[in-house]
């Protein structure tokens, strides 16, 4: 479905990622890990064709169309509705109004917001709009599902059903899903595959983990299986490792100011 | 909240009224001389005048004519060059070093020459509020259209959007909010323009009045002359704000 191949990706003269190898097939759900700046966003920027790469390639099997995209910090145009921004790919793919609306309020709905559909972005909390933004992209039924955080700013009784329910979802329709998170149970619960993307500058892939778990899946249960515990544990070091000591305890020197 | 809106409006109201009083307090008393300053009575006397004589229709249909013309041609000129310097790379390179010059010096300065070029009749008036808009629109559009946030642009992409709806998605609603802040400014530029150029040489207008007046050393005339400008600048004031609230209620509801 997607295939990465020795992908670098730069802003300025130092590569932020370098050499990455990585490979989804269809039906897959992929994790992505990795300290805070490795290069997930760009990376997963790069797969939906915003940014370009300056070395190796990325093979998609899937129309561009097709492939739904969740921004990590996503933005609703503020000037229309929580239910036209959800129509509004709807809208793009040529359904007429009055489906593209009704589609979306039933989208709405699924995420919780029944209520919310005449609501402007800026009358939302910040968790309700980036379910807004989960139903924008999932009412467009994509086959590859590229994620940037997707529940970052929700509680965690909304994010423990929404990941229920989009698990649920793409086990169902079988959707191909590259997700960014720094929940590591929840890359163990969910994925088939968690890959850890190691500290940038030059960040490469550093570690990779099949998680064996049975599908369907119950997102309670599966936390009680011993697998999940050892890997979730393997993953917590393996990104202990690459995570640089918190700056706060290190304290300037005063000397260097003198310098 | 309206409650509150009818409780400044009633205090507004008693402070100009008080105001005014007043000042025909203060004339009643001989203490200014009604030459320099006539008394409010004198000045609402003299705008009836104006009305009960009809002389003043013709005026005001050639202020308001020329004042609207040129605030509707400017928003158009102006809007369309910003989009086109926005998009277009080296028409932004021509275009913006002169806006920017227009835009720094007191552009009524031009009236003048814009006598010399098109006469002292209507279309001299409309091409001053024209250059005093356009410029104002210019930069909202140009700005605006560079300013757009560039996260709803990806967004929109990834939803699968082309240029034409993103044109229609993100720029002209960007655009617009940009514009509406700049509306009221440009009501007022449309009729100073207006005013300054019928002050300069015509043969009617407001402008034409007031300079009437001027010459005839008439306070109270001017008096009536810039309260009657006032009303009807605060008469447009509204509209546009009704506009406004209207067309960005996503920000203001
Ligand atoms: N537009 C940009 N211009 C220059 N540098 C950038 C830009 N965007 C990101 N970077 C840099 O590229 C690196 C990778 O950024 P990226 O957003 O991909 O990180 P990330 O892994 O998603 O981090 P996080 O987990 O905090 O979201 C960072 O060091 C960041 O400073
Ligand atoms: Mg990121």
């Amino acid at each position: 479905m997607l295939d990465i191949r020795a992908l670098q990706m730069s802003y300025g003269a130092e590569p932020v990622v370098e050499n990455v190898d990585l490979g989804v097939a269809a039906g897959e759900f992929v994790s992505l890990i990795g300290p805070s700046g490795c290069g997930k966003s760009t990376l997963l920027r790069a797969v939906m064709g915003l940014q370009k790469p300056t070395a190796g390639n990325i093979r998609l099997d899937v129309e561009k169309a097709e492939i739904g995209f969740l921004f990590q910090d996503d933005a609703l145009l503020p000037w229309r509705t929580a239910r036209d921004n959800v129509a509004l790919g709807l809208r793009i793919r040529g359904r007429s109004k009055g489906e593209a609306r009704q589609e979306a309020m039933h989208w709405l709905e699924s995420v919780g917001l029944g209520q919310f559909g005449d609501r402007y972005p800026r009358e939302l909390s910040g968790g309700q709009r980036k379910r807004v933004a989960i139903a924008q992209v999932l009412a467009l039924r994509p086959k590859l599902l590229l994620m940037d955080e997707p529940f970052a700013s929700l509680d965690a009784i909304v994010r423990h059903y929404l990941t229920e329910d989009l698990l649920s979802w793409v086990e169902g329709e079988d959707l191909t899903v590259l997700m960014v998170t720094h929940d590591l149970e929840e890359a163990v619960a969910v994925s088939d595959r968690v890959v850890l993307l190691g500290n940038g500058p030059r960040a490469h892939v550093k570690g990779r983990w099949e998680i064996d778990l049975a599908r369907p899946r119950d997102l309670l249960r599966v936390k009680e299986q011993p697998e999940f515990a050892t890997t979730a544990r393997q993953l917590w070091d393996a990104l202990s490792e690459e995570v640089r000591t918190p700056t706060i305890r290190q304290r300037p020197e005063l000397e260097v100011v003198n310098q | 909240m309206n409650q509150a809106n009818l409780w400044l409006q009633l205090r507004r109201a008693a402070a100009l009224t008080l105001v005014l009083l007043a000042w025909e307090g203060i004339s009643a008393l001989g203490w200014v001389d009604p030459f320099y300053a006539p008394p409010p009575s004198a000045i609402g006397g003299s705008i009836a005048q104006l009305f009960i004589d009809g002389e003043i229709y013709k005026h005001l249909q050639a202020t308001f004519g020329a004042a609207l013309l040129g605030l509707f041609l400017g928003l158009i000129g102006g809007a369309l060059l910003g989009f086109i310097a926005a998009l277009i790379r080296p028409v932004a390179e021509l275009l913006e070093p002169v806006m920017a010059m227009l835009n720094a010096i007191p552009r009524v300065i031009l009236a003048p020459l814009f006598i010399i070029w098109l006469g002292i009749g209507i279309a001299s008036k409309v091409a001053l509020s024209f250059i005093l808009v356009v410029v104002l629109t210019f930069f909202a559009v140009y700005n605006g259209i560079r300013d757009v946030d560039t996260r709803l642009v990806e967004r929109v992409k990834t939803l699968g959007g082309g240029p034409l709806v993103l044109l229609r998605e993100v720029y002209v609603p960007s655009v617009v909010a940009w514009v509406m802040g700049s509306l009221k400014v440009a009501v007022g530029f449309a009729f100073t323009g207006a005013v300054v150029g019928e002050f300069v040489a015509s043969s009617r207008g407001l402008g034409y009045l007031l300079a009437f007046a001027q010459s005839t050393y008439n306070a109270e005339l001017t008096f009536a002359l810039i309260v009657l400008v006032l009303v009807f600048v605060m008469l447009l004031f509204g509209l546009a704000g009704a506009l406004e609230r209207h067309l960005l209620r996503w920000k203001y509801r």
